[in-house]
């Protein structure tokens, strides 16, 4: 079992919640190319190593918030930040 | 296109004119009275509030009675308001609306139930992740899981004379599956349904 520490809800079990994506900055819609578009929706950089990404409480508080995993072990480090946006890869 | 919106609901003054009908419509048989209970009270009045997240008491997390109704602070800046529809109607009507307020009656798409007796929270640990010892619920807490795979919202209120009861509302189209389920889990308890 994952447990993914919510910063409203407390370490809830990762079925509690969605896992939304790498979190990173988004592009500026007005001037991002379709490349940068692509690459933002669809391209992971899924390291081995120290990754934040955001998920969804849907169980819960129905919140977003960004999360740092570190994926050789699962295990989540330092504290859990809220999303900076509603929905969203980030 | 012009939106035609269907007389009977033009008004809520007349929806609130309809008659409640529970989503439970069969409760198991068996149980003993030493067992835990599990009570159907989806008919109670149930409005949500959603202000600023500090913009009133209980917060995240926590219930409160005031008077004869339970406000539990079930999300940041979202309340659920239970009791009678009066209770309700008092409360609501005495909000500070200086901000942001929305305030919606779910009293008929949410089913809500109570389980209490000592056994109480062996049950909910059956069909439930959460950690449900005193220490981490006790009572006057308010939390949102998976229940038997539906998403609840359970204030943990307990009874008079000090055993554990929990409040636990969810979609009113997951009523009777939730209901049996809950049932279920507590047939090794005897649990019985009022």
């Amino acid at each position: 079992m994952l447990l993914v520490p919510c910063p409203n809800c407390g370490p809830r079990n990762a079925s509690d919640l969605r896992y939304v994506g790498e979190a990173g900055p988004r592009p500026d819609p007005n001037t991002a190319t379709e490349a940068e578009w692509r690459s933002y929706l669809y391209i992971e950089d899924n390291p081995a190593g120290l990754l934040r990404e955001t998920w969804y409480c849907r169980a819960g508080c129905r919140r977003y918030f960004v999360a740092e995993r570190d994926t050789t072990s699962n295990e989540f480090v330092n504290s859990p930040l809220p999303g900076n946006k509603i929905g969203g890869k980030a | 296109m012009p939106i035609s919106i269907p007389k009977e609901n033009a008004s809520v003054a007349d929806q609130a004119s309809l008659t409640f009908e529970s989503p439970v419509l069969t409760k198991p048989k068996g149980g003993s009275d030493s067992g835990p209970t599990l009570e159907d009270l989806s008919g109670l009045t149930k409005t949500v509030i959603r202000a600023e997240p500090n913009a009133m008491d209980p917060p995240f997390g926590q219930a409160l009675a005031v008077g004869d109704m339970l406000l539990c602070g079930q999300r940041p800046g979202e309340w659920l308001a239970v009791g009678e529809a009066s209770d309700c109607a008092a409360f609501v009507d005495g909000l500070d609306r200086s901000g942001h307020v929305s305030v919606i009656d779910h009293t008929h798409s949410r089913a809500m139930f109570r389980l209490s007796g000592s056994a109480a929270p062996k049950v909910l640990e059956k069909i439930c992740s959460l950690d449900w010892s005193d220490a981490m619920t006790p009572t006057g807490a308010v939390v949102s899981a998976s229940v038997a795979k539906v998403t609840c919202d359970i204030a943990r209120v307990d009874s008079d004379d000090g055993a554990p009861a929990y409040l636990i509302a969810c979609d009113r189209s997951f009523g009777q599956y939730l209901f049996d389920a809950i049932a279920d889990a507590g047939t090794e308890f005897d649990l019985r349904a009022l």
